[in-house]
């Protein structure tokens, strides 16, 4: 059991790394990531759960940390967008939005590519029409969607990226 | 900070969380928080203790009973519903529906039983589970009670639910092969809240022998439309059939009106959703092997 009080102790990994902190429990989740642990890869759109930049992987599953309170995390294992790239490499679906340029003013991204990453995850070659489900909880108000599309689709068939000119190409 | 000070706490049993909300008369259960978290945030809501069920094991099961119905606990996600092959097995609907709502990051947390106890009128499950005619299994420290889905909902964000209890699980009948169920949304976009909706339970045999239809966001909870099932009972259930007994949506019945459609508006589309929801729910068991 976890006790009745208004702040909290509570034990987060993100990214392999272990927090600990004392939060009040009205806290936000995506407060504590991006203002307390100040990663803030993980951006607020809306803060209402309609625009997904928050989007995360929690304990496996892609959440919108904007609609979770900080203790309900404790104990949690999460995944955030600083967590894609390793040593300096990033995921082949970052090198694919950036192939693609599947991202204009860049404020959705980090959560198109948590949900693109998750989405992957449960299924390998998704449809163009999975691939536009997967991220129906993502609004990117460049209406750059068939660019994001493109690269998750590109990852998807394990297509050879397009290094060249920087142009987008059919996949 | 977007929401006052509130308490958090994390019971370790459904008994556990019933003495917490008889202790504080300001708690408020929280599973899912997929609605919650935001009436929290707009300050619409006076919650003193938040008591997170979310992950109580005594609450997150799928089973199935030797009767052929099914049992599934309150804090089942959207998602795991449509993932269950056992609700895929028996009770196709429920899957199919679970997996239309909203967005990945929804249905990821989203839960059965908080949809039915918010009783927003918007709400996908509960026009579906009265139409399948589901139990409510409601536990508080005096026991467990009954209540059937159609007596459940009781107004707009009002429910059967009394102080001190929780929905433990929803109980939804077997779905025989003479039996098709149906399920139509008119919404803005697809997976988006809907204007007007309608489930419909038909048990053919040659002619309908008794239909169930629900209506939903006409008025704060779903309701039965009984002349339309009267009209339907004993007709062979061709498409003309259907839409005659549609016709009988009349001008006695007034929906609710508000900025996404007049009370006419909704009259009319309740005609159009409620005749392709029995469509459905008759070319499921005229189909290949009966439905769901």
């Amino acid at each position: 059991m976890i006790t009745q009080s208004a702040t909290q102790a509570i034990e987060v990994t993100i990214n392999g790394k272990t927090y600990r902190r004392v939060v009040e429990s009205r806290q936000l989740l995506v407060h504590f990531i991006r203002d307390t642990l100040g990663l803030t890869g993980t951006h607020i759109g809306c803060d209402t759960g309609s625009c997904g930049a928050c989007s995360i992987i929690m304990n496996g599953k892609l959440v919108k940390s904007c609609m979770l309170l900080a203790p309900q995390a404790d104990g949690a294992v999460i995944e955030t967008v600083e967590g894609l790239a390793h040593d300096g490499e990033l995921s082949a679906l970052q090198e694919s939005f950036r192939d693609h340029h599947g991202l204009q003013c860049g404020y959705c991204t980090p959560g198109m590519l948590m949900a693109a990453t998750y989405l992957l995850r449960n299924n390998p070659s998704p449809s163009e029409e999975e691939i536009r489900r997967g991220i129906k909880g993502n609004i990117c108000r460049c209406t750059g969607y068939v660019n994001i599309v493109r690269s998750i689709k590109a990852v998807a068939d394990g297509a050879q990226l397009d290094m060249g000119d920087g142009v987008a190409k059919e996949v | 900070m977007l929401l006052k000070s509130v308490e958090y706490v994390r019971p370790d049993s459904v008994a556990q969380a019933i003495e917490i909300l008889n202790s504080n008369e300001g708690a408020a259960l929280l599973a899912g928080g997929q609605s919650l978290v935001n009436i929290l945030k707009h300050r619409v809501a006076s919650v003193d203790v938040l008591v997170d069920i979310a992950t109580l094991e005594e609450l997150r099961f799928v089973e199935s009973r030797p009767d052929g119905s099914i049992e599934i606990g309150a804090c089942i996600t959207y998602d795991e519903l449509d993932h269950s092959e056992l609700i895929h097995s028996s009770h196709e609907m429920i899957a199919w529906v679970a997996s239309h709502i909203e967005d990945q990051q929804i249905r990821n947390r989203g839960t059965i039983g908080g949809n039915c106890c918010l009783s927003d009128p918007t709400n996908n499950f509960p026009p579906l589970l009265v139409a399948m005619d589901a139990t409510m299994n409601i536990q508080s420290s005096s026991g467990m009670r009954q209540v059937r889905a159609e007596e459940f909902f009781k107004g707009y964000l009002m429910t059967a639910i009394q102080p001190g209890e929780i929905l433990k699980s929803i109980t939804v009948p077997p779905v025989p092969a003479d039996v098709g169920i149906g399920y139509v949304s008119l919404s803005v976009g697809e997976d988006s809240k809907a204007i007007v909706r309608s489930s419909a339970w038909v048990k053919l045999n040659g002619v309908v022998q008794e239909a169930r239809v629900v209506l939903a966001r006409v008025s704060p909870i779903p309701v039965r439309y009984q002349p339309m099932e009267e009209a339907l009972r004993g007709s062979s259930a061709t498409p003309e059939d259907i839409a005659r007994a549609a016709s009988v949506i009349g001008s006695d019945f007034e929906p609710v009106a508000d900025s996404h459609g007049s009370s006419e508006y909704r009259r009319e589309m309740a005609r159009v959703v409620a005749k392709r929801a029995v469509l459905e729910a008759v070319e499921k068991v005229r189909g290949e092997g009966g439905s769901k």
